[in-house]
């Protein structure tokens, strides 16, 4: 229906809607700009959101915004501003003092610590580490048969220079004690009502010491924006977003498993080699979600895209995984018939996007189905069909896109 | 000469694993940061069944309209499964009476 404020107040006054969610509505802008993305039910507005650029917003409150994907042919690095965004409970923290923020770091550990953001910055050397952050709803709005859930696209994910210091170090200071089983992760953000659990996520102790997760205080050598996590977020290199905690501000080492519900029964993926099984089919075994699959994409075209016959196009695009490394990208203009190497960009880490790029010449006109597909330093490489769960997680599929030759 | 080579050998290593020395001085983080979002422009799409006013003013509590507008056509069991775990799980002020009526409007408005 057409939110005018007419139609909002008697909606307001007939159905006693929250007086909060009432404030929010009235102040309804003009017309937005809107996209459709490539499914069914895929019309989604563009908005630029606080110290963002005009993103896709899937949903308002608590936000979710997706990269639009021609950003991902910009640059290997994602810029802040564009940067997907991804919140569970609508409590944002809007308002940040960056001086009143505080770490706790507690549980099974010797000195229970409290650390301001400055007193983490000074705790060791700072690191570096370019990492893929990808929602592991990514690319859900593809899934085939559809299941419930966020209905992204392929913008749920992007890459960044992170700055920090490494977990190991404080979980050290702290002094970690004997029976250490797992370490869990909170932020500042909540959700309205209290019978809601808590956004709390947990690795493995020798994960949590392994020296590469960190806490990150920039961001591509920025601060980094409010919606993806300031003053500090969580950096876990090679998992799904969903571990990489924003505003952290809570740490416990347990002696336990954490059972909560965002480990226990939430971001759950088939306990088998594919973590997929067969629509319809109930998974026998589930485990909490963790490593990243490998993807690759080409990015400086889109489906339909036009190109010149009898010319040369430099194709571009992206491959990562969740850390084995990028070994090579295979591209086919013939629907995968036949397969040419592409060259790999600047190696950024094995984390990171990898560049690639490969030639291309359409020796006549008409229409050409490109395809790529990553191999890893493991040999782990893409499905040809796409691999199905009842969450619509780590979808992979190699993947093809439509061009014309003209 | 050795101490080179060692520095090499150092910085083969954080490339391989991908973490290295971070690059210039730490920028001193002091600036307080306050957003204001964006309003919702969308809501449910209205209609006579009593599901309507009740889904209204349940699934707002916590979330906007989008978080059901923008999923594809589900059946009324995965609605159903939905709505419950909004109840059990989140804790949505939902009466057990009132989890029919809300599963039938979703199904009616959002599955056809």
């Amino acid at each position: 229906m057409p939110l005018n404020r007419r139609n909002f107040l008697k909606l307001t006054s007939t159905y006693l809607l929250g007086s909060s969610v009432a404030s929010r509505l009235l102040s309804t802008p003009a017309q937005a700009e809107t996209i459709k993305m490539p499914f069914e039910n895929g019309e989604r507005e563009i908005i630029a959101y606080p110290q963002k650029r005009p993103l896709i917003r899937l949903t308002s409150r608590p936000p979710q915004l997706e990269t639009p994907f021609s950003v991902f042919n910009e640059s290997v690095l994602t810029p802040n501003d564009a940067f997907f965004v991804r919140y569970h409970l609508s409590g944002v923290p809007t308002q940040i003092d960056p001086l009143k923020h505080r770490i706790t770091i507690r549980g099974l550990v010797k000195t229970p610590l409290s650390l301001s953001v400055q007193a983490l910055q000074e705790l060791s050397t700072p690191t570096e580490i370019i990492a893929v952050n990808q929602c592991s709803g990514n690319s859900r709005g593809f899934s085939s048969p559809r299941v419930p859930g966020g209905q992204l696209g392929n913008g749920a994910m992007g890459n960044a220079r992170w700055t920090g210091i490494p977990l190991r170090d404080i979980l050290n200071k702290a002094g970690v004690l004997k029976g250490a089983k797992q370490v869990t992760f909170r932020g500042l953000d909540t959700a309205p009502l209290e019978a809601t659990p808590a956004f709390i996520k947990a690795l493995d102790i020798d994960h949590a010491l392994d020296g590469e997760v960190m806490i990150a205080f920039a961001m591509n050598g920025e601060n980094i924006p409010l919606l993806n996590g300031f003053p500090v977020k969580l950096i876990v290199p090679g998992y799904y977003g969903t571990y990489w905690i924003k505003h952290l501000s809570d740490i416990e080492v347990l002696d336990h498993t954490f059972d909560g519900f965002w480990m226990k029964t939430a971001y759950r993926i088939p306990d088998n080699p594919t973590h997929s099984i067969l629509p319809g089919q109930t998974p026998a075994k589930t485990i909490p979600i963790a490593r990243m699959n490998v993807r690759s994409f080409i990015t400086s075209l889109s489906e339909g895209s036009t190109i010149n016959a009898n010319r040369e196009t430099l194709l571009r695009g992206i491959a990562f995984d969740g850390g084995e490394g990028i070994k090579t990208v295979l591209v086919s203009s013939n629907s995968g018939q036949s397969w040419k190497e592409a060259t790999l960009g600047k190696d950024l880490g094995k984390y990171s996007f990898r560049e690639w790029t490969l030639p291309f010449t359409p020796n006549q006109k008409g229409s050409y189905t490109l395809v790529v597909r990553a191999i890893t330093r493991a040999g782990n490489t893409q499905p040809e069909v796409p691999l199905w769960n009842p969450s619509g997680y780590m979808r992979n599929v190699i993947e093809k896109l439509h061009v014309q030759a003209v | 000469m050795r101490s080179l080579i060692y520095l090499f050998i150092i910085s083969v290593a954080t490339t391989a694993s991908g973490v290295s020395h971070a690059q210039g001085p730490v920028q001193a983080i002091i600036t307080p940061v306050n957003i204001t979002l964006p309003s919702e422009t969308l809501l449910l799409h209205p209609s006579e069944s009593s599901g309507f006013a009740l889904a209204s003013a349940a699934c707002y509590t916590c979330h906007s309209a989008e978080y059901i507008k923008t999923q594809p056509k589900l059946s009324q069991t995965t609605w159903k499964a939905e709505v419950l775990k909004m109840k059990r799980i989140f804790g949505a002020p939902i009466e057990d009476k009132n989890i029919d009526p809300i599963v039938e409007y979703l199904t009616k408005t959002y599955s056809q």
